[in-house]
């Protein structure tokens, strides 16, 4: 499979005004390459500020990079948000925790459901495609008229999984999206983005602090702490046979809530 | 040492909540487990009166002998904190971020009197401490937001533990943390359970997480009791459909799963209706895939030995073996 996005030597930090010295451990993120291939799923895990989202902030073209370089579809993507910024968004698309705080609430359903189209396609989408794509995700155009308030936290991370397929993108980038729902409905999620990649062909990018999750959704896994990449590999490998201290950390504290297999 | 019977929550015409009994005995830990809309955080507010004022209670709930329902918020206030610790999901929300957290702590020792005035800085330091922060006293001239969210839940606990209270009411604790504070945070609460003989009545939408703490565990949905018994025998010998179907939703054990990589995840069919929107008889009717025709009365209370209770009409058969994750359900339940 070719290379879809390549990160070679990224240095990140919010604050930077002064050029830092790269063996510093202030960095938000710290030297950080690898490369995910067109259609894979790969999963970041990691503590609370260990720059999980950082890193996906960086990867949509949200943040800039301090130093280093990412590559999207064989083009650096400073030059893809300089040339072609909306056709950049359109092909990376991301999806956050709070469904409830990432539809503005004064917006029906379908509003907030045509943006992305509007915005970077520079089109209004018709009700037959507002249709087609609720009922993608499982949801009927019923729901279109509705304000968020009105929807379950389950339905409302539907709408925006939606809402971001609504403009074709070749990456999802899905932000902890499970972690403010119940564990019945984290079910119906993961389902729902694991039938879309299929589906859509889609490379998926999964962030969690819960392993367990990222091992039932990804090939890949890449465990990030205090900003640096500690161990990357395929799923099955880092998780049977963990490479760091860390990532055992990680898979103990998961498997203490997980129920077990007898 | 906490008993509820035939506990009536109702909000206008709605029932939210219905239980006949419910006990836990002292120095017990007990799971209230869930989904969002099942009724657990509605009957764990009861117990200490902070169910919303619109809410109509019924029934009995004592606690230590005392009888809680329609108490006088007087009375009620000096039970909480005191007799009854509380903390709740989101701890940043629950501290005052213009104060000093040591100084939240010494409020909630002074509040109920407990210790003389003096030593209640020591105090606050012990218990700062008992709680595992890291050098207490540089911590408590720390404001909330300088904290990170276990070392917040932390402080929380402290608060709630000031009073030496026999029963700690811990509405999702852990929800906004990490798996790795997840799993610290439930081992504090264990251990504290273990020193103080102090009961836990633990509210989750986790089974995983209620299992990995409780003695006892309670199956709430659409306010009933559904089922009820010794933990090990609930996750590993469920009889409601609607046990099997939370134990059958978790991901399972990291390791295990690479094995079913990419194959979906058990989802329970629909979702959790609003309130009043549960159909009579067994609530879990419409979203079970095992309903029968008798479903449409009202489940009888079946009990097992070791005090295990279920209300179905088509359980999970008892000679079934011990539950494994999304085994047997996998086929035909996605």
């Amino acid at each position: 499979m070719t290379a879809l996005i390549e990160i070679e030597g990224l240095f990140f930090d919010y604050h930077a005004r002064k050029p830092r010295a790269e063996a510093s451990t202030d960095w938000t993120l710290r030297d950080i390459s690898f490369t995910m291939a067109a259609g894979s799923t790969v999963g970041i895990v990691g503590e609370s500020g260990s720059g999980k989202s950082t890193l996906v902030r960086l990867l949509c073209g949200l943040l800039a990079p301090s130093r280093g370089q990412i590559d999207f579809d064989g083009k650096p993507v400073k030059d893809w948000l300089s040339e072609d910024r909306r056709e950049f968004h359109r092909r990376n698309q991301i999806v956050f925790q709070s469904p409830a705080s990432s539809l503005d609430p004064r917006l029906r359903v379908r509003t907030s459901l045509s943006e992305p189209t509007k915005a970077l396609q520079q089109r209004k989408p018709g009700a037959g495609e507002l249709g087609d794509w609720l009922r993608d995700v499982g949801l009927s155009e019923e729901i279109l008229p509705r304000f968020p308030h009105q929807l379950s936290g389950g339905q409302l991370q539907r709408i925006a999984v939606a809402r971001a397929l609504s403009v074709q993108p070749d990456v999802l980038y899905a932000d902890e999206p499970t972690s403010a729902l119940d564990v019945s409905v984290q079910a119906q999620v993961l389902n729902l983005l694991m039938g879309l990649k299929e589906r859509h062909g889609l490379t998926l990018v999964l962030v969690s602090h819960d392993l367990a999750v990222v091992a039932r959704v990804c090939e890949q896994v890449i465990v990030l702490k205090d900003g640096q990449v500690v161990e990357a590999g395929t799923t099955a490998e880092v998780m049977s046979d963990p490479a760091t201290e860390y990532t055992r950390t990680l898979v103990d504290a998961s498997r203490a809530t997980s129920l077990i297999r007898s | 040492m906490l008993e509820i019977n035939d506990l009536n929550i109702t909000i206008g015409p709605n029932e939210i909540v219905s239980i006949e009994r419910l006990s836990i005995p002292a120095g017990r830990r007990l799971g209230l487990v869930g989904e969002s809309g099942s009724g657990k955080t509605m009957t764990a507010m009861s117990i200490i009166g902070l169910q919303p004022r619109e809410a109509v209670v019924t029934g009995s709930i004592t606690f230590a002998g005392i009888e809680m329902v329609d108490r006088s918020e007087v009375d009620l206030s000096d039970i909480r904190g005191a007799e009854i610790g509380v903390i709740f999901q989101d701890p940043l929300r629950a501290l005052n971020p213009t104060m000093r957290v040591g100084k939240q702590v010494a409020e909630a020792l002074r509040l109920h009197n407990t210790v003389p005035r003096r030593d209640v800085k020591q105090r606050m330091l012990e218990l700062l401490e008992q709680v595992q922060l890291p050098n207490p006293a540089a911590l408590a001239r720390r404001y909330p937001h300088q904290l990170s969210g276990g070392q917040q839940q932390r402080v929380l606990i402290s608060m709630a533990i000031a009073c030496d209270p026999k029963l700690l009411i811990a509405d999702e604790p852990t929800t906004a943390l990490d798996v790795t504070v997840q799993k610290e945070i439930l081992e504090l609460l264990a251990r504290l359970s273990e020193e103080r003989g102090m009961a836990i009545l633990f509210v989750s939408h986790d089974l995983g997480v209620i299992q990995a703490i409780s003695d006892y565990i309670a199956v709430l949905y659409g306010g009933n009791l559904v089922e009820m018994g010794p933990a090990s025998d609930i996750v590993g010998r469920p009889r409601h459909r609607y046990t099997e179907a939370l134990i059958s939703v978790n991901p399972g054990h990291p390791e295990d799963i690479s094995a079913s990589l990419g194959e979906p995840l058990v989802t329970i069919r629909g979702s959790v209706p609003p309130s009043g929107g549960f159909l009579p008889g067994c609530r879990f009717r419409g979203r079970c895939p095992h309903e029968t025709e008798q479903c449409v009365q009202e489940p009888p209370i079946s009990e097992m030995p070791g005090g295990h209770t279920f209300k179905c009409w088509n359980p999970v058969d008892e000679a079934a073996p011990a539950m494994a994750h999304g085994v047997e359900l996998a086929d035909g339940r996605r």
